[in-house]
């Protein structure tokens, strides 16, 4: 993973349960809204990760070698928001190696497994996928 | 609300708002499909349970044991005679997992709050992050009811008797389309896709009202009996795919129509798409039927 999301993931991971929570309430309210470009392919249910429960949606973008990545996620879905809100944060402007090499246990090595239990880390482990899979569709 | 055949367990958001002070006699409990969500505003005096991370046990793929239930109660405050109060988001799905849960262990008076957190907020009505903390109890779990919840090899005896069993995923889900992620075939965490023979398929939603409410009792028996010619003395069994949509259909056909013995099968197909040896049933068995989502 890339120093920022070494970053984030190591504080996350030195506090304890109740701060993890504030934490991640942070960056769920710091989420960018979704560009208005991909406001109409949202509304007609594109860029839907289905292996999610809450409603994500991805938008991937690869100009000149650089990811953006861009995203919706409900309010009343603060977990999912705080998650994808971290990815976007930490690998805006990365190459799409990079994202490939995010860590399948990147809820373990936050410290945060426990926090949301294993059907929620199965919920966000289809979410990552499809992350990775857009971005390598997007470059290829 | 009084139409319904135990309305007694079905209360308003008034209600609630006008008991939320009453702390010595009424425990108000969130229970969401997002952990973070409690932590961003709930209501007054409202404490939260996790359907993960508080009522199923970490290792063994189950519910927490009694003695868990029992310190889980004491931390909020919880006598036997207490009366709880469940809400939470998604329709309320989670609540009515917790308050199936809550009554398996047999606590007495459960009710849920008709159009949960999207109700209570799309009224405007006050919500705080204050956590609440309330002096411990010695609870004690009387009289379990095991009954209420069906495991797998009773499911397998059901099937052959031909009982009656109602699926509650959407039609896709049931018929056994299940649309593989081609990245990721492995996320729908069931090795086959299709039913459990003999069951019909009633999305959980048609239950629900667009504001999150329970549909009237007349238009949940056009559903479930007219339609479905389900019998409220048939012993019934609701499933979906890891037990909580089901528990919402559990809810309805207990207590708001009255179906004297319905078991949830919480090992749903997450279990019985993954189980060696068990019959799996694709499409519809009546291809006269048309089922919306």
């Amino acid at each position: 993973m890339n120093d920022r999301l070494r970053e984030i993931a190591d504080e996350l991971a030195s506090v304890p349960r109740e701060l993890q929570v504030e934490l991640l309430l942070d960056h769920a309210r710091q989420f960018p809204p979704l560009p208005e470009r991909y406001r109409a392919a949202r509304e007609a249910g594109l860029g839907r990760v289905h292996e999610c429960q809450a409603e994500v949606y991805f938008f991937p973008e690869v100009a000149d070698g650089a990811v953006h990545l861009h995203a919706d996620v409900p309010g009343h879905a603060p977990t999912q928001r705080a998650l994808v809100g971290i990815l976007m944060e930490a690998y805006d402007g990365a190459t799409p190696a990079e994202v490939a090499a995010i860590p399948d246990d990147l809820l373990q090595r936050m410290g945060i497994d426990r926090l949301l239990g294993p059907q929620r880390q199965r919920g966000f482990a289809g979410v990552l996928a499809r992350l990775k899979h857009g971005v390598a569709e997007a470059s290829a | 609300m009084s139409d319904y055949a135990h309305p007694e367990v079905l209360v308003s958001t008034a209600w609630v708002a006008s008991h939320l002070a009453d702390t010595e006699r009424v425990r108000v409990i969130e229970s969401n499909e997002d952990v973070l969500l409690y932590a961003t505003g709930h209501l007054h005096n409202a404490v939260h349970v996790d359907w993960q991370t508080d009522l199923q046990d970490p290792d063994v793929r189950d519910t927490i044991s009694r003695a868990q239930f029992e310190r889980l109660c004491s931390r909020f405050g919880i006598r036997p005679e207490t009366t709880l109060v469940f809400y939470g988001d998604k329709s309320n799905w989670w609540a009515c997992y917790a308050f199936w849960t809550f009554k398996m262990f047999g606590h007495q008076d459960c009710r849920i709050m008709d159009g949960g957190r999207a109700k209570w907020e799309a009224e405007g009505r006050t919500m705080t992050t204050d956590v609440p903390t309330y002096e411990s109890t010695d609870y004690d779990a009387g009289d379990t009811r095991p009954e209420i919840r069906a495991l797998r090899d009773e499911v397998l005896d059901h099937m052959k008797e031909g009982g009656a069993m109602v699926d509650v995923r959407s039609p896709q889900e049931f018929i056994g389309e299940i649309s593989h992620a081609p990245h990721n075939p492995a996320s729908e965490a069931a090795m086959r896709a299709g039913h459990i023979p003999g069951a019909s398929n009633v999305p959980w939603s048609r239950a629900a009202a667009s504001d999150d409410t329970f549909k009237s009792r007349e238009e949940l028996e056009a559903i479930y009996l007219s339609e479905q010619g389900l019998d409220p003395k048939d012993r019934t069994i609701t499933y979906c795919r890891i037990g909580e949509r089901s528990s919402h259909t559990w809810f309805v056909l207990t207590y708001l129509l009255g179906f004297e013995n319905v078991q949830n099968y919480d090992g749903s197909w997450t279990e019985w798409g993954n189980l060696v040896g068990v019959p799996v049933e694709k499409g519809m068995p009546d291809a006269d039927s048309s089922i919306a989502d």
